[in-house]
């Protein structure tokens, strides 16, 4: 038994080291790590000038059982309330809208941008996701997900694998994740670029709801969206270390927003009348996403770059970093800066043109037109006693819808076609 | 004695007050200070300044304590009086006992490679830029008066022949990292340290998230050529240093045989050892440089995590 004696010298000089030192480090039973609950809580505000507002509450729970299994598990309430920009182009003079439902109307002043004020709803999302160290090589997790909104339900589910090599100095994951939403809109989803009808039109209740109905789909429609995510994480350096992701999703199904419409303009820029709009029912994204993250003497600092696009056209860029400094141990402020710059979807248009025949698909939502947008935004966390942390966060983010080359005609170049969007951000957590 | 770059003649130098710096960091407190002619370096995973300071006051109280008391370089000491006694019996206290006995087993397991008495033998290879192997002559006269089995020793007294001289150098840096551990993993139980005196490093308690070490290529001494996490547990490193001697076109390595007298062929630049604690692991790393071309072969067998660094 040769390999036997050779290797009694290690364990021979553990004994040896153990009478040295009248105890053997090893001894020590290794302490489970987080073999506790760990709850995070946070309630955030979200506001923007004259428009949406929102209220979210998020929990998270982690339970770890022993060192190999983490299950986590998130519940996030928000409602939201107030307005948005319904796709419609101001006027000088004021306009009427039917409402979505088809019961009632709102007036828009003139000059101003029209937005649907009906616009409140509760959502709760729920998800779970369970990881699992099989080996120090080898993670792999699996997840489920579902949102439930008054006119949206959203069911998901996601695994993930991942590999480590070189001591962990390198990490590659491959993930996975399919979605089925199912969307019903309130009032029904419209016909594809159909026309907006106005009870003043008609000389009763029956008529004018006849003639909505017509503009109107029965039933819900879905929506069904595969992911797959490869990335790759490198520790560059004791204090450095980057990643790289490649995202490819392909989404089939009703992308359509049910309470968007365009107006229809003349040579004058004059408004006569609204269509709902009309979106591709298939969608396939690219993205790519680099990241470089430092440990600093005080602190930490991380770069991030995306490009994503699509075959609607859509290009967008992100360039975002985040600093956070010590003060103390227990005390830290982050800065937080982000600028993204965004290529109109091809469908993409400001308004309909009367004198031109309709397109197959239009969308005047300035979320898929010409825009940059930029957040600054402050962060600060103290960590109490008994491992808890308190943090708040502040940020200011303002979106720059920018024609996307469109002419625009006559009065409608005394109108703001494209406002900025501005927006607060603030939310406090507590981690215990 | 062996490839302890860190017990040099610089050491005599560390008499000075020593300056102890405690920073605060993201994960925690960085205390540095210098002992044993090392940097030393305590990382602490905790947000209480004051109990910090009182882990690195502790820390630096106690590597001054063990250079005091076994540095050969100064006068008065355990080891001196030991080296001076002309060959009569002197009483030695209970930790000087324990790491005799220690020496003594790592004598035996390593087959008489690790020596602690091999100090006449070492004065012979100085590795400062002279160029020159020492007459054949001297290797084998020196080699007369090193032998650890011939020292006779008891709990409490120690006689060994006039000329012989004893050097804890090998050991004496692992050990008092062993022992601050031991000291701070005692008093504060749940509070995750690294101890690193000059690259021998402890973990007493677990880390969950792992402590992010690097470990430096010799040729390359700017860059951390691997890095390895550690949760707990320990490391150490035998060699690092980039003193040879070149004779006739041939190159003599630092690490001295003392049972040849000559340097060890095909000796690692660096061996790093994974241990349960820190004497060792550097013991593990001594045995594997003194293996010469077979150290790899020699940390397999014994089934420890390792890396080797070798001239290109």
């Amino acid at each position: 038994m040769q390999l036997t004696s050779k290797q009694s010298i290690a364990s021979a000089l553990a004994m040896a080291s153990c009478s040295l030192l009248s105890q053997q480090a090893s001894a020590q039973e290794p302490v489970p790590a987080n073999d506790d609950w760990k709850v995070d809580a946070a309630i955030m505000y979200y506001g923007e000038q004259d428009r949406v507002q929102a209220v979210e509450a998020i929990g998270n729970v982690q339970k770890a059982f022993g060192e190999d299994s983490l299950l986590d598990m998130k519940i996030v309430v928000d409602s939201l309330t107030g307005a948005s920009a319904s796709g419609a182009v101001a006027q000088s003079i004021s306009q009427t809208f039917t409402r979505p439902s088809g019961k009632g109307e709102y007036t828009v002043d003139p000059g101003e941008t029209p937005l649907d004020d009906t616009f409140q709803d509760t959502r709760v999302q729920l998800s779970a996701n369970w990881q699992e160290i099989l080996n120090p090589d080898w993670t792999v997790n699996l997840g489920v997900y579902g949102s439930k909104e008054y006119d949206y339900l959203s069911l998901g589910l996601n695994a993930g694998v991942e590999r480590s090599f070189n001591k962990n100095n390198t990490t590659l994951a491959l993930s996975g994740a399919y979605t089925n939403d199912t969307v019903d809109p309130v009032g029904g989803r419209p016909v594809a670029l159909s026309e907006m009808v106005f009870r003043g039109d008609y000389d009763g209740d029956d008529a004018f709801q006849a003639a909505f109905d017509a503009t109107r789909l029965d039933g819900d429609d879905t929506k069904q969206t595969a992911d797959v995510m490869l990335g790759v994480t490198q520790i560059l350096n004791r204090n450095w270390l980057m990643q790289a992701n490649y995202g490819f999703s392909s989404v089939s199904g009703y992308m359509t927003d049910p309470y968007k419409i365009l107006s229809m303009v003349d040579g004058n820029g004059e408004s006569h009348g609204y269509r709902y709009e009309n979106r591709p029912d298939s969608r396939t994204k690219h993205s790519v996403f680099l990241l470089a993250k430092g440990a600093l003497d005080s602190g930490v600092i991380d770069f991030s770059y995306r490009y994503n696009t699509d075959d609607w056209d859509i290009q967008a860029h992100t360039l975002e970093t985040h600093y956070r400094y010590y003060f103390t141990p227990s005390l830290y402020g982050q800065l937080h800066l982000r600028y993204y710059q965004q290529q109109a979807a091809d469908f993409y248009q400001p308004f309909l043109r009367t004198e031109v025949a309709l397109p197959e698909y239009a969308s005047a939502d300035y979320r898929i037109g010409d825009m940059s947008a930029y957040t600054v935004g402050l962060k600060f966390g103290h960590r109490l006693s008994g491992g808890h942390e308190l943090s708040y966060r502040i940020e200011y983010y303002q979106q720059n819808p920018e024609n996307n080359g469109t002419d625009i005609p006559g009065e409608l170049n005394n109108q703001d076609l494209f406002p900025s969007v501005k927006a607060i951000v603030a939310q406090i957590s507590y981690s215990f | 004695m062996l490839n302890k770059a860190a017990v040099t003649s610089q050491a005599a130098t560390s008499k000075a007050p020593q300056v102890a710096t405690l920073i605060r960091r993201p994960w925690g407190f960085l205390g540095s200070f210098s002992a044993m002619a090392s940097p030393c370096e305590m990382l602490m995973r905790l947000d209480d300044e004051r109990i910090a300071q009182q882990m690195l006051n502790i820390a630096v109280a106690e590597a001054g304590r063990i250079e005091r008391k076994y540095s050969r370089f100064l006068q008065g000491n355990i080891v001196w009086q030991l080296n001076n006694a002309q060959g009569q019996a002197v009483n030695i206290d209970a930790e000087t006992a324990h790491l005799l006995q220690f020496a003594q087993q790592c004598y035996q397991l390593s087959d008489g490679a690790f020596d602690i008495s091999a100090g006449p033998l070492m004065k012979l290879w100085r590795f400062d830029g002279s160029h020159q192997v020492p007459a054949a002559s001297a290797i084998k006269s020196a080699l007369k008066l090193v032998d650890f089995s011939a020292i006779d020793f008891t709990d409490s007294q120690l006689t060994m022949a006039a000329a012989m001289s004893l050097d804890f150098g090998g050991i004496g840096k692992e050990y008092a990292v062993d022992s601050t551990a031991q000291l701070l993993s005692k008093r504060w139980p749940k509070i995750s340290v690294l101890v690193n005196f000059g690259g021998d490093i402890a973990c007493p308690i677990l880390n969950p998230d792992g402590w992010q070490v690097g470990i430096e290529n010799p040729q390359q001494l700017d860059n951390a050529a691997a890095l390895l996490t550690i949760r707990q547990g320990a490391l150490a490193t035998s060699g690092t240093t980039r003193r040879y001697i070149e004779v006739d076109s041939k190159r003599y390595g630092h690490i001295i045989n003392p049972r040849t007298g000559y340097p060890v062929e095909q000796a690692p630049l660096s061996v790093t050892v994974l241990g349960p604690n820190s004497v060792t692991a550097g013991m593990l790393s001594t045995m594997a440089m003194l293996k010469g071309a077979a150290a790899e072969a020699f940390l397999s067998e014994q089934g420890v995590d390792f890396k080797v660094f070798r001239y290109d």
